[in-house]
């Protein structure tokens, strides 16, 4: 009879442990809850771009600020409110349109290199890829790259590649869109000037224009031609993680291209107007220079 | 209640404003390597200029007051 109790007792004793568990986990529960909101708030204060509310406030002051000098008549308040005025617009005019991370850049664009590079290696297709110049697609604002399946460099016939048909049989390879084309099509919307218009020496006189100050892609880009190669210097990318992430890929770097090579290389075919494969990609020690040949066909 | 600042004053304002709009244009140019710094550099670059213009015709007209009164 005492043991009957005793178990009794002890099932109790267990399952109030077991209540006053549960109460615990939920109050544990809660109070991380308050914690990640007040986290989340701090996070959203910090992420909020502050140069809009300063702007406002720095206009609303300055507008105050003339009109009482107007009707105290202080030529002091009248300065100091032009400044305000002044200042906020400004801050309001420059303030940026829209930023992202480079990590993001970065992140969004590595899963489809990976892909093609699955592709082209499962297919085991070992020539390097070539850019085909305007000549032999629709529209001159689109680009392809033939990757033929054996390492000799042959070029499809203009048939075939404005068809539009991914593999090719005769000669055998694979027909893709460039990963740099749009990048390409931007450069030519900022220097409002079709490529196919120009020629090499345009390009070395204005890309780095584009790539310096219009798009801040790199800090300084220099172009040198030689015997039908052309060496393209990037220093201070913001695609210099991607490119350094495609180097560990098979059959992308020299071959297909990271988008920024890609789109270097689709200006130059379409410059050129001739085939042009990647020829060698060269990342500097410190990580900031990448260096790359193209060499025409 | 009349504005307090007379033409010459906001002369000199805008010659001082357009000074430092135009040295921090050039400061943070990308050319200057600051690639880093978030704003429109461009539309920062034409502010400058045109407080820099706005600042150099107040001074023209100054000049031309002066050679008329002469």
């Amino acid at each position: 009879m005492r043991d009957v109790d005793n178990a009794e007792k002890l099932s109790l004793a267990r399952s109030e442990e077991s209540v006053q568990g549960q109460k615990r986990v939920v109050e544990r529960l809660q109070q991380l809850e308050g914690e990640r909101d007040a986290l989340r708030l701090e996070l959203w204060r910090l992420k909020r771009k502050p140069s809009g509310v300063i702007g406002y406030g720095l206009l609303v002051s300055g507008v105050t600020a003339l009109v009482l000098s107007i009707s105290f008549s202080s030529s002091i308040l009248a300065f100091i409110g032009l400044g305000l005025t002044f200042w906020g617009v400004l801050l309001l005019y420059i303030r940026p349109v829209r930023y992202v991370k480079a990590t993001l850049l970065d992140s969004s664009a590595v899963s489809s290199l990976v892909a093609i590079s699955r592709v082209i290696t499962d297919l085991n297709y070992a020539g390097k890829g070539i850019y085909l110049p305007p000549r032999y697609l629709k529209e001159f604002k689109s680009s392809s790259i033939f990757v033929p399946s054996e390492s000799t460099l042959v070029i499809p016939p203009v048939e075939d590649v404005s068809h539009g048909k991914v593999f090719l049989e005769d000669p055998k390879g694979l027909l893709l869109t460039p990963s740099g084309l749009d990048l390409a099509n931007l450069y030519e919307k900022e220097l409002g000037m079709d490529f196919v218009k120009t020629d090499l020496n345009y390009l070395r006189n204005n890309l780095p224009k584009v790539f310096i100050e219009s798009l801040e892609i790199a800090e300084d880009l220099e172009i040198n031609s030689g015997n039908e190669v052309v060496c393209v210097r990037i220093i201070g990318s913001v695609y210099q993680e991607l490119c350094r992430e495609a180097r560990k890929l098979p059959r992308i770097c020299n071959s297909f291209g990271c988008p920024l090579c890609s789109s270097i290389a689709v200006a130059l075919t379409r410059a050129i107007g001739k085939p042009i494969i990647i020829e060698r990609t060269e990342i500097n020690s410190d990580g900031k220079t990448i260096e790359t040949c193209f060499r025409t066909l | 209640m009349t504005f307090p600042l007379t033409f010459w004053d906001i002369s000199l304002w805008l010659g001082i404003t357009a000074i430092i709009l135009l040295a921090t244009a050039e400061l943070i140019s990308p050319y200057s390597g600051k690639t880093n710094i978030i704003i429109e550099k461009r539309k920062m670059r034409r502010a400058a200029l045109l407080a820099g213009i706005m600042s150099m015709m107040t001074v023209i007209a100054r000049i031309y007051g002066i050679i008329i009164t002469s």
